[in-house]
């Protein structure tokens, strides 16, 4: 079989080509599925930690209900068939470049977490994350792209052309930056750990201990500096609604409001996916270091890869789904920070820990190299 | 009297805020697993069309124009419901009756027509308060709303059936002037 077609004089090996494909529909429309997803879980769990009942109101053909998901379709249509309102005082351009500017960094952090086991077919291997392995970008690139997410609020409260939206860009931008110091410090304790910074070799390098477990304290710092990236209370500084109205939202409507609100709960599934991948193992099983080969060796070479893969990818979901709820859970239970205390926590208190931290574990590396 | 603020010492355990945030993570995963497995009717919330909290005594809902045993109206047409009305919505016409029955008694009068503009109405129970025959009451329905506004002009048939359903009683579809005239009797019989 020949595994090539020409398409403009190139030669196009069609079973990667496919594969790449697949995935980024996969994982792009997975991402924003279970975002979606998340906004209803984020209004299911509010209501029931508040002793409420929650969206539970919109039916799907007859009396179909199931805890109220179809709320999701309900805000969707909303949203996109809402009048799309521009005040007359926004600069208009940035005003719709805006949610795009937000969006599309949020997508793009997710295209490096691999999210279940490489496996060999035929005489391919295939790597469960969008961006191959070994590709010199590795977790810099997630970090990058974060980095990325302030803008998306900078412009859009900039565009709003507003008093409470511009605070709402000054007071996001402040944080987010302070914070991710903090963030890439604990991340290069992880670096220092696994050798590399490719996240596959991440993953490998847990084999034995997460790295939660050996690094404690880098993901504490990470935990914390990672609620103040994905703008969620305890340091949801850019929305504050109950101190500048909505933030940098005040002035959108419509899908383009959805785009922003959409952003901000896939920060929060990349995120998760981070913290599961450096801190959690990644799609790693405890006390099953090779899901795929094991079940090989059990269910003969026909099943037993699949389900070893398919196996790998339901441990990945569940840390991730876990850690998507632990972000909605404390949304409910903490208030808000001061600003100033917010400051004080970024730069005196999780800089220096993340430093003591980094060198901690360099002295560590050192010692057990010497 | 100023209050002395008493202020609290922090231990460190505390000033790590990781404690405390425990704490309070534990707190509220208590009430999600506790209203999680709560059956829907012992939940706080009254889930209003399919469950109703019971309506409490001196509730003032919609109106209901009362009947006679026979059917016929008991108002007698008196228009001090109308006078009483702070909010001008009740608009009466009056007619003589010309056979007296012995259910009416000597009653000469009553309503041709007897409208509510429920829109206007404020549910204060003046009418009811004013009237000399107890012929007009509020009920306890409270869910009013309707398509349109001339839905909510009620007229003397409406507010005698408001209540017919749950009283278990027939509807009066203009009853008295679909019934056959009973035969005209001399004004000495029916007085014994
Ligand atoms: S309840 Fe009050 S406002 Fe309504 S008809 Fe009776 S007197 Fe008028
Ligand atoms: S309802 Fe009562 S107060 Fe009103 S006109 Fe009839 S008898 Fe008189």
């Amino acid at each position: 079989m020949d595994y090539t077609f020409t398409f403009l004089g190139l030669d196009i090996p069609i079973i990667p080509v496919a594969w790449m494909l697949a995935k980024i529909v996969v994982v792009f429309a997975g991402v924003m599925g279970l975002s979606a997803v998340l906004t209803w879980a984020e209004r299911k769990g509010a209501a029931l930690i508040q002793d409420r009942i929650g969206p539970n109101r919109a039916k799907f053909i007859g009396n179909f209900r199931l805890f109220g998901i179809f709320h999701l379709a309900g805000d969707g249509l909303k949203l996109i068939f809402k009048e799309d309102l521009v005040p007359g005082h926004v600069s208009r351009w940035l005003f719709w470049i805006a949610p795009l500017l937000a969006f599309i960094p949020a997508m793009m952090g997710f295209a490096i977490v691999p999210f279940g086991q490489s496996f060999e077919w035929r005489d391919f291997t295939f790597h469960l994350s969008v961006i191959d392995p070994e590709n010199g970008m590795g977790m810099l690139y997630p970090l990058a792209i974060a980095a990325l997410a302030v803008y998306g609020i900078f412009t859009a409260s900039w565009a709003s052309n507003n008093k409470f939206s511009m605070l709402s860009g000054m007071r996001g931008a402040a944080h987010m930056v302070s914070y991710e110091i903090g963030l890439s410090l604990a991340v290069i304790a992880v670096f220092m750990q696994a050798g590399h910074y490719d996240p596959h070799r991440i993953i490998e390098a847990q084999t034995g201990l997460w790295n939660v477990f050996a690094q404690p304290v880098g993901f504490l710092v990470f935990l914390v500096c990672a609620f103040a990236e994905t703008n969620r209370l305890p340091f949801d500084f850019a929305e504050g609604e109950s101190e500048i109205v909505a933030g940098f939202l005040t002035e959108f409507s419509g899908m383009k409001l959805g785009f922003l609100w959409l952003s901000e709960y896939i920060h929060l599934v990349t995120i998760s996916a981070l913290m599961a991948t450096l801190y959690f193992g990644g799609w790693k099983i405890p006390f099953m270091p090779d899901p795929v080969g094991l079940l090989s060796n059990w269910l003969g070479p026909w099943i037993g890869p699949w389900l070893g893969v398919l196996l790998s990818i339901a441990a990945f979901a569940a840390k991730l789904l876990a850690f998507c709820w632990f972000f909605i859970w404390v949304r409910w239970t903490l208030p808000r920070f001061r600003y100033d205390q917010l400051m004080f926590i970024g730069w005196k208190v999780m800089l220096p820990i993340g430093f003591a931290n980094l060198l901690f574990y360099a002295w560590l590396i050192h010692r057990a190299a010497a | 009297m100023s209050v002395v603020v008493k202020k609290v010492d922090l231990t460190w355990l505390d000033r790590t805020y990781l404690w405390p945030i425990a704490k309070g993570l534990t707190i509220t995963l208590k009430h999600f697993l506790k209203q999680v497995f709560k059956p829907t009717p012992k939940r706080l919330t009254v889930q209003y069309p399919e469950m109703k909290r019971p309506v409490l005594d001196g509730y003032r809902g919609l109106h209901e124009l009362k009947r006679n045993e026979d059917n016929s109206i008991k108002c007698v047409a008196c228009f001090m419901c109308a006078e009483a009305c702070p909010a001008r919505c009740i608009t009466i016409e009056a007619e003589e009756i010309g056979d007296i029955n012995t259910q009416q008694g000597l009653l000469e009068k009553r309503p041709a027509s007897f409208q509510i503009d429920a829109l206007r109405c404020i549910f204060c129970g003046m009418c009811q308060e004013a009237c000399p025959k107890d012929a007009i009451w509020l009920r306890k329905n409270y869910e009013l709303s309707c398509r349109s506004r001339f839905e909510m002009q009620l007229d003397k048939y409406d507010l005698m059936n408001t209540y017919a359903g749950d009283d278990g009683r027939e509807r009066v579809e203009h009853i008295e002037r679909a019934a056959p005239k009973p035969e005209r009797q001399p004004l000495s019989n029916q007085l014994g």
